[in-house]
């Protein structure tokens, strides 16, 4: 195999998390994704999925570790002075969507979308609210621009939501179970938005227990257990002819194989 | 019984009077509730306990004894024990207002620590530093999250105050006593008396009522 000529856009290597001497979290894991790369996370419950999407937006401490990102050190422990240092310039090129009250209830669609932009990159308000109003007509909610996160469905929040972390142009979208709280018809809605950004080379992590939706988007998918990563691969294998054991027993359990 | 009502001795020039120094001890003791119970409720939830405990401990004094007490104390024990004379109007403006301040700033405390967790971590994940996060994101939330809290807090001491009479603050209820021992008509007096202060109450509740129904909307 030859190494790539660019370097791959993040690289964690050996990371450490426990929340308290009983819980490991995260047991010393070891992911590199190239640009470009969708990679879907599944796996059990508590197997670490979702503090491995928080830990990479810098939301979560580490024990022991690091995160390159693009090439630059971005996050970092060395496990001695319990510190985590992380490097919030890198952090701004990573965007992330959550599963639960994504949207800040006080602002309405547009100033949710401007308020970073007009915050943090001291760009105009005309200027934010025009790409604001451009992504929302793409996304299909030109009409809800003044309205309340109250108003919308939850489906139109989460999209709402995804255009908010777009407007600061991220090199790496985190998405984290982003359609589990939705009712199942509004799950395609979102789902569509997302597979759009990936026709576009989006580069992302997902994390999903809709494996319908990780074999459509994933370029690669990893499962996750017990804190470290058991299987990793193409979709088609992970998902479809898995060999570990593990992932074969869990993959059977979520399409309902045996029963 | 037969006790023959008699209205047409209440005479309302003295009562309008009290309502006024009422409304006016309610209003100031609402501003320092409202500004210093804000601020409290920052030094209660400060990580450091010298701030901390202190302010935690001013809060539970006026939370955990009877306000009639805390007026008495202010009136009686604050000359002697600070040496400093101020009128009975502003003693009986501060006693309800640092009582005010103590169970506003819990309902501050509460707000803030109700604004969902995803919140703040959306805020991270959008580059908001820690400043702003607070100013654009936490605070809105929270303030209006207590603002029903607050308005019932404020027309509970608008009720209380009415304890200030007996230290001689010519409020509604003074006035209403005075009225009463001169009239040798307590029962009209107040019963006048309690439909005044449940004149003013009453559409304040229903205004907490319609931001807490708004609230219960907004949040779902």
């Amino acid at each position: 195999m030859t190494a790539p000529i660019t370097p791959p856009l993040v690289r964690m290597q050996s990371l450490h998390k426990s929340y308290g001497p009983a819980i490991q979290v995260l047991k010393g894991l070891d992911i590199e994704m190239q640009p470009g790369e969708r990679l879907v996370v599944i796996g059990p419950s508590g197997g670490g999925k979702s503090t491995l999407l928080r830990v990479m937006m810098g939301l979560e401490k580490i024990d022991r570790g690091s995160i390159m990102f693009g090439g630059k050190p971005y996050i970092s422990s060395d496990g001695l002075d319990k510190k985590t240092k992380i490097d919030t310039e890198v952090r701004r090129s990573i965007g992330m969507v959550f599963q639960h009250y994504t949207l800040f209830p006080h602002l309405n669609v547009v100033e949710n979308l401007i308020l970073a932009p007009c915050k943090v990159r001291k760009e105009r308000k005309s200027d934010a609210t025009e790409r604001a109003v451009g992504l929302l007509t793409r996304f299909g909610l030109a009409g809800k621009a003044k309205a309340y996160p109250s108003q919308l469905s939850g489906g139109q929040k989460q999209r709402v939501a995804i255009a908010r972390a777009l407007m600061l142009d991220p090199k790496l979208m985190l998405f984290d179970e982003v359609t589990s709280a939705l009712d199942p018809e509004l799950v395609a809605e979102v789902e569509q938005v997302i597979l759009q950004l990936a026709a576009q080379k989006m580069p992302m992590m997902i994390v999903t227990h809709d494996m319908w939706f990780a074999k459509n988007i994933a370029s690669r998918v990893i499962f996750c257990a017990g804190g470290v990563v058991v299987e990793d691969g193409p979709p088609e294998q992970v998902l479809g002819s898995p060999k570990e054991e593990r992932t074969r027993d869990f993959i059977d359990r979520v399409f309902h194989i045996r029963q | 019984m037969n006790y023959s009502f008699d209205f047409q001795s209440i005479s309302f020039a003295p009562l309008w009077e009290g309502l006024m120094v009422t409304l006016e001890l309610t209003a100031a003791a609402n501003i320092i509730g409202i500004v210093g119970g804000f601020l409290l409720a920052l030094l209660i939830m400060s990580p450091i306990a010298v701030i901390r405990l202190p302010a935690m401990l001013f809060v539970e004094f006026f939370r955990c004894t009877p306000a009639i007490v805390q007026i008495v104390w202010f009136f009686y024990c604050v000359p002697m024990l600070f040496n400093v004379f101020l009128g009975s109007m502003t003693m009986g403006i501060l006693a309800l207002g640092f009582n005010l301040m103590a169970f506003n700033a819990e309902a501050y405390r509460a707000s803030i620590q109700a604004v969902p967790r995803e919140q703040i971590d959306a805020g991270i994940a959008l580059g908001l530093n820690p400043l702003q996060r607070i100013l654009y994101i936490v605070l809105p939330t929270a303030f209006r999250a207590s603002i029903p809290v607050l308005l019932t807090n404020g027309i509970g001491i608008f009720q209380q105050s009415a304890l200030v009479a007996i230290v001689a603050v010519q409020d509604l209820m003074y006035q209403g006593k005075t009225l009463a021992t001169e009239t040798y008509r307590p029962i009209e007096t107040f019963t006048v008396v309690a439909l005044i202060y449940f004149a003013v109450s009453f559409p304040v509740t229903q205004v907490v009522g319609y931001f807490e129904r708004r609230r219960h909307l907004l949040m779902s």
